[in-house]
């Protein structure tokens, strides 16, 4: 009997059976296993994931002891900004919405970030961002960081001064697609290190990296090769880097970090090169497919995570926000779904963070 | 951790350290200084605060012993030192120096 | 199954890229007397192969679109026989595609327009932050589908104005409307009432092909 109530990625509920759930639970952990090249999720995890996902109570957590540390991305924007960035849209100061967090959201870390959320649109403000830092990091207890999205997006035309490669490709122009990529991610660097390098001089404990690699590989290259010039130039800097998704996506195709091809690695070698960069922390990020169940999906992100986990030298803090994590996509995530997937990123994929 | 309205309360209550509720911050900032797992970093912690790696997430135990070391609190107590004066006390609990510290001390004359 | 060897030739010959392999597959499938229609199907599934493969991440761009001029070379040695046999060298569809107007993500709306274009439909590529006039005038000017992408919860409602003009106007059945992008589900595909949603390029592009052909 279908009595087991769980969600879909879209967030619906639904309800499955154990065998059902089992099933899904199955054909998750081997599509992460068949793209990655890593191992399917053991008897015993899968045990333990079964019993996470069918629960009967509302909400699930961790067992006492396994608490792990629990850092943001975008900043004061979950509060301030409008729903395109899932934001509720009530409007304070950063230093408002930064204590707020610290003091009554059981933050370990937060962050600063400007409403375009991206490094190249903080270039021309960054005098009026080193200001802000300044102030919060006067009140403020926790590690409090600066966040951007290295979005290379934005370096290639109408926005930027480069062809849009993907373009260009369908133009059948290969080798014009790859060096606009390449120039773009020189200038990338270039601009992580100008904007890290400022922010810290005021006092930032550290830069997030927020979604790397969003405009495939070339962004991926350029975000490590700022990171590195950040890392050389700001010794004690924290620094976090975390991913767009599971894999890397070749646009070029052949670009590489530290002499390895980036596109197509997924989060257990990502966090590899992260390290090298200068990375202190690794954010693994798996997409959620809405057509999946949860049971699909959490076993296959648990999959990915857990292989990256085990393979990192530095903590990884696992992406769980809406449409990453096995977390459903949808605005207001349902909290069962949610606390499913947090408790068993910590139990199962041991992760350090969330 | 996401980004969706409301997403904070949710991961709080089912695996957060909480913050300056607990020593959330201090793991934190080991893990992110020295590049300690989770692990490692709890038992540091616990180590300088001479408590137990279960006590460092305990509310109870964590609300008096910040008082007590003046690292910062979630309630407004007046007098108690917030900002960089509790991240001083932290750079020496701890043994790490934090960035604002270095940059308030290069401040003064 | 008739030229079963010529099909896993060609297939395998699209999924490994190659122009110069594609090329030898096609004239190797011609000389065993294998229709020119049978062939470029057997291509279309391996060009299939090739997007799923890309997303997966085993397959990069470039090898993508390294496939597709293999397909392309392969038309024009089989053209003369598909015009001498009255078959046609068409394009499946006219296809405008974009990322809806406010929002200036484009990566997945373009990775898209490639599949579609190496699965054999024409498309017009309209960028980003598309006016959505354009839209409009595009399906007026001869656009049989219509794919509009939006990465943002604010932008994705673009996607039911156009559909609602589309029925002030009355033209709404003569476009079929694809919707994709991050924040897009098949119920919110349902509930604008559009005709396909696609959770990924391949998905959206096999949707296309699919409906083509049962029409």
């Amino acid at each position: 009997m279908a009595d087991i109530y769980t969600r879909m990625g879209d967030g619906k509920r639904v309800t499955m059976t154990k065998q059902q759930i089992l099933d899904d639970m199955q054909a998750g952990t081997a599509d992460a296993a068949d793209m990655a090249g890593v191992p399917i999720l053991d008897a015993n995890e899968l045990d333990k994931l079964l019993d996470i996902i069918a629960d009967k109570n509302r909400i699930v957590g961790v067992e006492p002891g396994n608490e792990v540390v629990l850092t943001y991305d975008i900043g004061q924007l979950d509060f301030t900004g409008d729903n395109g960035n899932s934001g509720n849209g009530v409007d304070m100061g950063r230093l408002e919405a930064a204590l707020l967090h610290e003091r009554a959201l059981g933050a370990d870390t937060f962050e600063l970030a400007h409403a375009d959320y991206s490094i190249k649109p903080v270039k021309p403000v960054i005098s009026n961002e080193m200001q802000t830092m300044e102030e919060i990091q006067n009140e403020i207890v926790i590690p409090y960081f600066y966040g951007a999205m290295p979005n290379m997006g934005l370096y290639y035309a109408p926005d930027g001064p480069y062809s849009n490669p993907a373009d260009l490709m369908r133009e059948f122009k290969i080798e014009e697609s790859m060096a606009a990529s390449e120039a773009a991610a020189e200038h990338l660097a270039r601009d992580i290190e100008f904007v890290g390098t400022k922010i810290i001089a005021a006092g930032a404990d550290g830069f997030n990296f927020d979604t790397t690699a969003s405009a495939g590989d070339a962004d991926c290259v350029g975000t490590f090769k700022g990171v590195e010039a950040l890392r050389k130039a700001c010794p004690d800097a924290y620094i976090n880097v975390g991913m767009a998704g599971e894999s890397v996506m070749g646009i070029h195709g052949m670009i590489e970090y530290d002499g390895q091809v980036v596109a197509g690695l997924y989060p257990h070698q990502q966090c590899k090169l992260a390290e090298k960069a200068g990375a202190n922390v690794f954010g693994a990020v798996v997409n959620t497919n809405t057509s999946r169940s949860l049971a699909w999906n959490l076993a296959r992100s648990v999959t990915f995570v857990k292989e990256c986990v085990k393979e990192s030298n530095i903590p990884v803090h696992v992406n769980m926000g809406m449409g990453v994590g096995g977390i459903p996509m949808c605005e207001t995530a349902p909290n069962d779904a949610v606390t499913r997937c947090n408790k068993a990123m910590v139990e199962i994929a041991k992760v350090d963070g969330v | 951790m996401g980004d969706t309205a409301g997403m904070a309360v949710p991961h709080f209550m089912a695996s957060g350290m909480g913050g300056i509720r607990s020593a959330g911050d201090l793991v934190a900032r080991m893990e992110y200084s020295k590049n300690m797992k989770v692990g490692k970093a709890k038992d540091y912690v616990a180590k300088k605060l001479g408590i137990s790696t279960l006590d460092i997430a305990d509310e109870y135990i964590m609300r008096e012993l910040r008082e007590e070391l003046k690292i910062g609190t979630v309630t407004g107590l007046p007098g108690a030192p917030r900002g960089i004066a509790a991240k001083m006390n932290i750079e020496k609990l701890l043994d790490i120096k934090i960035n604002s510290c270095e940059k308030f001390r290069g401040m003064l004359r | 199954m008739a030229n079963e060897n010529e099909i896993k030739a060609l297939h395998d010959a699209m999924v490994a890229y190659k122009v110069p392999g594609i090329e030898a597959a096609v004239n190797a499938a011609r000389e065993a007397g294998m229709p020119a229609n049978d062939i470029i199907n057997a291509m279309g599934d391996g060009m299939t192969e090739v997007g799923v493969l890309f997303e997966r991440g085993k397959l990069f761009l470039p090898h993508v679109l390294s496939a597709a001029a293999g397909m392309k070379k392969a038309m024009e040695i089989l053209e003369p026989e598909m015009k001498a046999s009255g078959t046609s060298t068409q394009a499946k569809a006219s296809v405008v595609m974009g990322t809806v107007e406010g929002d200036v993500h484009d990566i997945g709306k373009s990775i898209c327009s490639t599949m579609l274009q190496c699965a054999g439909f024409d498309v017009h590529d309209l960028g980003r932050d598309v006016p959505t006039p354009q839209f409009i005038n595009e399906i007026k000017g001869g656009c049989t589908f219509c794919g509009m992408s939006a990465l943002m919860t604010t932008t994705m409602t673009v996607q039911k104005t156009v559909i609602d003009i589309l029925k002030s106007e009355g033209i709404r059945d003569k476009v079929t409307i694809m919707i994709g992008g991050a924040p897009v589900t098949q119920a919110y595909a349902d509930k604008i009432g559009a005709d396909i949603y696609g959770e990924s390029a391949s998905e959206t592009t096999q949707k296309a092909k699919t409906l083509i052909s049962d029409a």
